[in-house]
């Protein structure tokens, strides 16, 4: 730190990275809300990170995609 | 495999003289290269994958070859496939004149290095002795085979040894000519199809029985088509046969799933076309005899030859000339060694060439097809035919109507085949439907379809261009609204389902990382969002852990003394953990020493107990999480109001010298009776009504005991 709230510009930043993580990003708090609600998509996701952002289960991103789809959603995945 | 790309099978090339015995390599390498120096191996096979790509030596090469060889080549050159059934070539062979020694002109190819075996279908272990043992691996099993495309097109100039057939009398007025679109559309209907679900074969190759069904009952695919003089047999099928050698379905694992549509498609119909008449050669499910056909290994399949041969005999009529299909057929089954046997059952000896001929090379534009006197169909090669073969010129491109879609309200679309493209097809099947073919062809636009484009890279404006592009009107507002809804939708959740997660010490840290042009998206004041974790210039970054999320749960979390106080180690927990752990502990302040911990409390495991939590998951998550098993304490308040209820007794403590005497009063059948229960190596419990019977036995034992105090 060179001014107690800015990073040395130069210095490399401490960081923990997590990899293979899988994430639900939904439009607004009422959306993530009603999937929580959905008793299938409860057991594929593991938690809240914001109100926005949901942390899938390991392995469990095709069942979330199918749920979804069943819910009449089309999502968006994000994959190379 | 692109067959196209000459890296590839250089690539293959280099694999296959890999596995011969230095011995044969050297043999084949003083042949091809005509190495004067003892170069290492490998120095020889670079330098043998080097020469195929020389022209001039490979025309000395072929100049050297006996003719039936370099007729064989010339073959191979004109079916634009690389790869062959060993047993093929054989076929080729023999319907060329060479019955003696057939395998005579294929040796000498493998000798001179200008045909390879396919490595992979001659064992894992196995090394190449000798020519002699490739025979061998073929009669057993089906050996493929491969010529260099760099090879194959110097010898396409030379002429093979076919007869000229009688010529056909036909009226100039009536020749036809099919617009070599019908294949394509049957292929990306069938793409749809496996789309929508992938097709599954057993272990022997057959389809499962629903999926049969689905390939026999759908409409498009088993229309009869408005392109084609004859009717093929199975017609789904062969779609599916095609597709699999082109690439738009793939298996893995008995399991036929959706490929890319090929990108040849967008270079138009030779290319597109050129594609598919290689592909008539690797075809192995189908033929147009029985149509479909188990594809055993190991079995022969005389087609791909007989397909080869008949394209070769049209080729070999002077330009213009048309010829009979039955003189086609006649000369195939007199000189082709699969069917002239007298053995043959009769089954095999059906006609099947004609349908071959009209039912599949006239839609795909291969042929020209004109009625003779006798009203027989006559045909000769098509302009396209001509080039594919290595005949001629790539054919001019057709006049293009690019307004060709009638977009209706209903969300159909009619697409009149006139300016249809392979291009314009291949958008077309990603956000439409097929629902029918014809002159007219119809598309229906649907949720799912319109999904499976936007998930293939399409967007909302793309689609709407293409529609307005090819438009013969503007197109309707509830088609426009219709898709801003579905494309729109889409926007509401995204998945990522391999993403990087950066998480920062402090809110400053992080956005020092965004200002440093790391690609990453804000998700909480200390955590950023990377989609793929290859974007991440770690230049900029000091990693303090790691977690991997497609690995088991890491042991980061230390049970405290008390049994109920969890540390963590943060270099090694992740976010599961931080979600998990807020189900049934509350977080406790960090401390001076910046730990960060959780308590299990009655109340916070209380509401996990209410939440469905209970023994045996919290004991899993102790033994993944710290590694030991489930503390006594947090057993105690998870499960302490599902015991029966516990008692409050009044006992007496009797304390003994030693545990022997603790142990001899327990065992003795006078005080055993006396005794509750034994509390700890010398005390025991003895209720207030036993102590004067005990007094009594411990006097006659001669035991002191002192008064209750």
């Amino acid at each position: 730190m060179t001014d107690g709230t800015r990073p040395n510009p130069g210095a490399r930043i401490p960081v923990k990275l997590h990899r293979r993580v899988c994430l639900v990003l939904t439009e607004d708090a009422v959306l993530a809300e009603e999937l929580l609600a959905r008793r299938k998509m409860g057991q594929d996701v593991v938690g809240r990170l914001t109100e926005r952002v949901l942390l899938v289960r390991p392995g469990r991103v095709e069942a979330v995609v199918e749920e979804l789809k069943k819910m009449g959603h089309t999502p968006q995945v994000v994959s190379r | 495999m692109p067959l196209s790309d000459p890296a590839v099978w250089s690539d293959l090339l280099r694999q296959a003289l890999g596995r011969y015995d230095e011995p044969l390599l050297r043999q084949v390498a003083a042949k091809l290269v005509r190495t004067r120096n003892q170069w290492p191996a490998d120095e020889l096979i670079d330098r043998a994958a080097g020469t195929v790509a020389n022209a001039a030596v490979i025309d000395r090469r072929l100049e050297d070859l006996d003719p039936a060889a370099r007729q064989l080549l010339a073959l191979l050159a004109r079916s634009r496939q690389p790869r062959w059934r060993l047993g093929n070539l054989v076929e080729l062979v023999i319907a060329l004149g060479q019955r003696e020694e057939p395998f005579k002109p294929v040796l000498a190819l493998f000798e001179n290095g200008l045909l390879y075996p396919d490595p992979a279908s001659f064992g894992p272990a196995n090394r190449l002795k000798s020519f002699e043992q490739i025979i061998g691996l073929a009669s057993a099993g089906g050996l493929t085979v491969f010529a260099h495309p760099a090879v194959t097109v110097r010898a396409l100039a030379n002429k093979v040894d076919l007869p000229e057939l009688p010529a056909a009398v036909v009226g100039a007025a009536a020749v036809r000519e099919a617009d070599g679109l019908e294949w394509l559309l049957r292929l990306s209907a069938l793409w749809q199809l496996v789309a929508s679900g992938p097709l599954r074969r057993t272990q022997g190759g057959a389809f499962f029985k629903r999926d049969l069904d689905r390939l026999r009952g759908d409409v498009v695919l088993n229309s009869q088509s408005a392109d084609s003089l004859a009717d093929l047999p199975d017609p789904a099928l062969l779609a599916v046969a095609l597709a699999e050698v082109e690439g738009i379905v793939r298996d893995s694992d008995g399991e036929l799933a959706a490929g890319p549509l090929p990108s040849s498609w967008e270079d138009g119909l030779p290319e597109a076309t050129g594609g598919l008449y290689a592909g008539l050669f690797r075809m192995e499910s189908w033929d147009p005899l029985d149509g479909f056909r188990m594809a055993t290994p190991g079995t022969g399949n005389p087609f791909p030859s007989a397909y080869l041969l008949i394209l070769a005999l049209l080729g070999r009529q002077p330009p213009g000339v048309f010829v009979s299909a039955g003189a086609l057929e006649t000369w195939l089954l007199e000189h082709h060694p699969y069917w002239p046997q007298e053995d043959a059952r009769p089954s095999r000896l059906r006609s099947w060439a004609s349908t071959f001929v009209l039912g599949l090379l006239f839609p795909l534009r291969l042929v020209q097809a004109a009625k003779d006197e006798a009203g027989a169909w006559a045909v000769r090669l098509s302009p396209l035919g001509r080039w594919l073969l290595g005949l001629g010129e790539v054919p001019a491109a057709a006049a293009a109507f690019p307004q060709t879609l009638l977009v209706q309200p209903n969300l159909e679309i009619l697409a009149y085949r006139q300016g249809l493209t392979p291009g314009l097809i291949a958008r077309l099947a990603h956000f439409a439907a097929w629902k029918g073919l014809g002159a007219a062809c119809l598309l229906q636009l649907q949720p799912e379809t319109v999904y499976r484009a936007l998930e293939a890279g399409f967007n909302f404006e793309t689609i709407l261009q293409t529609l307005e592009q090819h438009g013969t009107r503007t197109t309707p507002a509830p088609v426009i609204d219709s898709l801003r809804t579905w494309a729109n939708k889409r926007d509401r959740i995204t998945i990522y389902p391999s993403a990087a997660l950066l998480e920062f010490a402090s809110a400053e840290e992080l956005n020092e990382a965004l200002a440093r042009g790391v690609p990453a998206v804000r998700l909480t004041d200390r955590l950023a969002l990377v989609p793929h974790d290859d974007d991440i210039d770690f230049k900029h970054f000091r990693l303090t852990g790691t977690r991997d999320y497609g690995l088991p749960p890491e042991k980061c979390v230390t049970v405290e003394p008390d049994g109920v106080t969890l540390t963590i180690d943060l270099s090694r927990s992740d976010l599961l953990l931080e979600t998990e752990l807020p189900r049934f502990a509350v977080a406790l302040d960090r401390g001076a020493a910046g730990r960060r911990q959780y308590r299990l409390t009655p109340a916070s495991l209380a509401a996990a107990r209410d939440n469905g939590m209970s023994v045996p998951l919290l004991e899993v998550w102790f033994g993944q999480r710290t590694g030991g098993p489930l503390s006594p304490a947090a057993r105690l308040l998870l499960a302490g109001a599902q015991t029966p209820p516990a008692e409050l007794k009044r006992h007496l403590v009797l304390h003994v010298a030693t545990p022997e005497l603790a142990d001899g009063l327990v065992q003795w059948p006078e005080t055993r009776a006396l005794i509750e229960e034994r509390l700890g190596p010398t005390a025991l419990a003895v209720a207030e009504e036993n102590v004067a019977s005990l007094r009594e036995q411990l006097r006659l034992l001669s035991m002191q005991l002192s008064e209750l105090v």
